[in-house]
């Protein structure tokens, strides 16, 4: 796989690829924001995210694909995850609450606020775990070239 | 173990145990990483029969998914994916390294940057002391088999005898928290994913920092 950089795979593979990442991705976010009501959360949605990246790779080359989504990128979606949870653990702080304690951000008069703290945690995770397996996988298949 | 394992549950552990075996079997990296992927993809299914949707969910992604393509990366670094077993490399450098050695001569290549003629071949020591304690592990686990509960079974201890799991569900709600999963990984042991999302953080510096340095 030393041509992964310009390697496109053929039409079939292509074209699949192409229709099915929407709907990969979209499902991937689905995970991720119905954490607190269904099956999944932060981690599940964002590995089907990461998932499907890798299969971009693999159908349009790693190099373009690496190109597109951009390691600087990448990483900024990982500290902008983890700053996200790390946000919702001090907020509930500055709330006189104790660390991580998302019950306390009912008192905000909002409805539903913890559900949409542990939301906003949830969505952290996907984007740390999304982006942190992308950068994973774009460095780790160039570090020879 | 009361519950009678059905014929799909049977078939499914069977592939993951024959796939297992074939990858420790395997004679070829290629194809030992793409065996590993359908002993995920099993996995995975298992899972979800085992009302796990979530871990299965996570277990093809990552499992079946992005380890393969970690490790079919890998493999397209090496230069080679053939891999044979042979005698305990009599090198003097640390024997716990693979030696990539052509088939014909084993010295000459061995520091991995002459380019033979023939294929490489990846020299894999023999080591009779890591089977042995393979097995020894299997056997050990094994035996603990018969004591585990049945599945879905609500006198297991985990269920019965634990007041914890009936803090969490009926705690879970009054949050408006409804999938207790997510409940106790968030709102109830919050700070283990925190360090969790640290890790994965981590390992994405980690590789950018030694990329870094290799790459000038």
């Amino acid at each position: 796989m030393t041509d992964a950089g310009d390697h496109t795979a053929s039409v079939v593979v292509t074209a699949t690829v192409r229709a099915v990442t929407p709907f990969v991705v979209t499902f991937g976010l689905f995970t991720m924001l119905h954490g607190t009501t269904s099956v999944g959360g932060g981690f599940q949605g964002g590995v089907v995210v990461a998932a499907a990246v890798v299969t971009l790779a693999f159908a349009f080359g790693v190099e373009r694909t690496r190109r597109a989504v951009g390691t600087q990128r990448s990483l900024a979606g990982a500290v902008v995850g983890v700053g996200l949870f790390a946000a919702v653990a001090f907020g509930s702080l500055a709330l006189g609450g104790g660390f991580l304690d998302v019950g306390t951000y009912d008192a905000l008069g909002v409805a539903k606020a913890t559900v949409y703290a542990v939301e906003l945690v949830e969505v952290g995770i996907g984007l740390a775990v999304a982006s942190a397996l992308s950068v994973l996988f774009f460095e780790i298949s160039r570090v020879v070239r | 173990m009361s519950a009678d394992p059905t014929p799909l549950v049977v078939v499914l552990l069977g592939v993951v145990l024959l796939a297992g075996i074939a990858t420790a079997l395997a004679r070829d990296l290629l194809v030992l990483t793409v065996v590993f992927g359908a002993y995920s993809l099993a996995l995975a299914v298992l899972w979800v029969v085992f009302r796990a949707p979530d871990v299965g969910l996570t277990e093809a992604a990552v499992g079946a998914g992005v380890t393969t393509s970690l490790l079919l990366v890998t493999v397209a670094h090496t230069g080679t994916s053939a891999i044979k077993t042979g005698a305990p490399a009599d090198e003097t450098g640390p024997p716990a390294d693979e030696t990539v050695a052509s088939a014909d001569e084993t010295e000459a290549s061995a520091d991995g940057t002459g380019v033979s003629t023939t294929e490489p071949v990846i020299v894999l020591p023999r080591r009779p002391g890591a089977v042995a304690a393979g097995a020894g592990l299997v056997a050990a686990l094994g035996l603990t088999l018969p004591a585990l509960p049945a599945v879905g079974d609500p006198s297991a201890p985990a269920f019965a005898s634990d007041a914890a799991a009936a803090f969490y569900l009926d705690t879970a709600g009054a949050f408006g928290v409804d999938n207790v999963v997510t409940a106790v990984l968030v709102v109830f042991r919050g700070f283990d994913t925190f360090g969790e999302v640290g890790v994965v953080f981590a390992a994405a510096v980690a590789v950018l920092a030694v990329v870094g340095r290799e790459v000038t």
